[in-house]
């Protein structure tokens, strides 16, 4: 579903940030993005989500050479990627329900569809009350829930979430990644770019590791079913 | 009566009704926060400026044409003839002479075919022709004056002008034909170079107004710099984020617009009605054909769709720099 082949990046004149950088995501797959900082996550999600563009190598996304796509083609394409920043960056302006329907009022869906799909989400998220205030006045862990709503609701083909459980203590960082699990169930791929070790360790999913803007893939531990290491959480 | 003196006191007390805070109240318009910007009033009082510049200039452009064409018109078909007072010589011809000959030749030229009317012009018509160089107490019986005569030829004349000057010299000797056909060309150039003015002026202040809102549009979006690039993340196409500025830029550009119209056709009243009540005949005359009023009513819905198309112009041009 998505192959990076040799993909360098470099800004500007500057070293390169990614060298050679290798690897495949097959569809319904779930990898953890884990490095110490500058090794170069940020610069890969932001290749992940098309916010940038290789400065070399091949990246094929869902079947299609990004490098020969032209402008409506990519908008399309990254209408099928759900992302949740680590800062949410929620729209300020406009209130949760509105921030949710957003990607489906870029797709163009009906707004009778969209009314349904964000109260459903809303609610199922535990914001169906909050659906007319503004993100600022909504807690951190309110405004995540905002943001990952936002980022589930076209039911992406790939999700990729930047430190998802960053401000979080652990309990609710632990209920955000079996959300995730859920929906990689469901079939979306998943990729978390996460410093949580302890989060690493209960979900035993692939990881992709960046040193020095080098990557490399480990096997997760072999420690326990999921049900075992997920004791507690629930 | 408890619940009564609540009721009493809640209709007393205006801080009695609760307030909602941090909620969206208003109706999403976009996905952008275009309706919050503080260049907002900014780019309608400039395209209101500029609207009201704009017609001023159109007006003026509009009355100079309209008087160069009541000026040609005017004097279209029409000669003058001259019988001088002095002889070649520069000896002063006794004023009853001149009068038979201006009469002989007024005679002469009403024989003629292609001649619709010649009329000998009247001595208060030359007192007022000749007052502004020597003044409204001239005695005419001190002064050689020359015989005048209006002469207006049919609509398909065609005549020999110089054939015709030949003809008068056999009553006049010195009879001279004055087409106004000089000072006509000159002040229809003068004119002419006014229009051109008024159009450049005009044409000058539209691209001034496109240059600003472009300025507008880019600011909007260096402002919304975070907004943008995520609903370019989220898959928004070019053209979707362009039409959310374009319909911002053409709802600002029609209030401009129109007020600026507005505003303009109040400021041409007040000053036809300056000018007419000083007496100022240099100005020229703003009565409008009720086609040039339907053009000024309309002016601002180009102006808007210019604003609007560079808008989006402006707006893919910052986003094709985005991946």
């Amino acid at each position: 579903m998505i192959r990076y082949e040799h993909v360098g990046l470099r800004y500007g004149i500057g070293p390169e940030v990614l060298e050679d950088v290798n690897f495949t995501l097959e569809p319904g797959s779930f990898h953890f993005l884990s490095g110490p900082s500058g090794a170069g996550k940020t610069s890969l999600m932001s290749l992940l989500y098309i916010g940038r563009m290789p400065t070399r190598g091949l990246i094929r996304m869902f079947g299609q050479n990004i490098g020969e796509m032209n402008r409506d083609q990519l908008a399309a394409l990254r209408q099928r990627i759900g992302v949740v920043f680590q800062d949410f960056r929620l729209l300020n302006h406009m209130s949760s329900f509105d921030n949710v329907a957003l990607p489906l009022r870029i797709q163009g869906r009906p707004e009778k569809e969209i009314q349904n799909n964000v109260r459903e989400l809303l609610d199922w998220v535990g914001l169906g009350d909050h659906k007319h205030a503004l993100p600022n006045t909504l807690s951190g862990g309110q405004q995540q829930r905002v943001a990952i709503a936002r980022a589930v609701i076209t039911r992406p083909r790939l999700l990729l979430a930047d430190e998802p459980t960053g401000n979080l203590d652990d309990e609710i960082g632990f209920r955000l990644m079996a959300l995730f699990d859920q929906l990689n169930r469901m079939g979306t791929t998943v990729v978390i770019a996460t410093h949580n070790q302890s989060i690493m360790d209960k979900f035993g999913h692939k990881r992709l590791i960046l040193e020095k803007g080098r990557l490399r893939i480990e096997e997760p531990p072999r420690r326990g079913n999921l049900r075992q290491r997920l004791e507690g959480v629930y | 009566m408890k619940k009564l003196m609540h009721q009493f006191s809640s209709l007393k007390n205006p801080f009695y009704k609760e307030k909602v805070l941090g909620v969206a109240k208003e109706k999403r318009r976009y996905d952008l926060p275009l309706t919050h910007s503080s260049n907002n009033t900014f780019l309608r009082l400039l395209i209101g400026l500029m609207s009201v510049l704009g017609v001023l200039a159109l007006s003026a452009s509009f009355a100079l044409s309209a008087m160069t064409h009541r000026w040609s018109e005017g004097l279209d078909h029409k000669i003058s003839v001259e019988i001088p007072a002095a002889d070649s010589g520069g000896e002063i011809i006794a004023p009853g002479i001149v009068k038979s000959m201006t009469e002989e030749a007024a005679k002469m030229l009403n024989t003629r075919e292609d001649v619709a009317e010649a009329t000998i012009m009247e001595e208060k018509d030359v007192r007022e022709l000749l007052s502004p160089w020597l003044g409204n107490d001239m005695v005419m019986d001190s002064i050689p004056i020359p015989g005048l005569i209006s002469v207006t030829f049919d609509k398909n004349a065609n005549p020999d002008l110089k054939d015709l000057e030949l003809q008068l010299r056999d009553v006049a000797p010195r009879a001279r034909i004055d087409t106004q056909e000089n000072w006509l060309n000159d002040v229809v150039r003068f004119t002419g170079a006014l229009q051109f003015t008024a159009i450049l002026l005009g044409l000058i202040i539209g691209a001034t107004t496109l240059v600003a809102v472009a300025g507008g549009v880019r600011s909007k979006l260096s402002e919304n710099k975070e907004e943008l690039e995520l609903l370019h993340l989220m898959g928004a196409s070019d053209s979707y984020i362009a039409r959310q500025l374009q319909r911002h830029t053409l709802i600002l550009s029609l209030q401009g617009g129109i007020a600026g119209v507005i505003a303009g056709c109040i400021l041409l009243f007040i000053i036809g009605m300056v000018a007419g009540k000083m007496g100022v005949n240099l100005v020229p005359d703003f009565k409008l054909s009720e086609i040039q009023k339907a053009f000024l009513v309309i002016s601002p819905i180009p102006i808007a769709l210019l604003a609007m198309m560079t808008a989006r112009f402006t707006v893919l041009r910052v986003l094709n720099k985005m991946p």
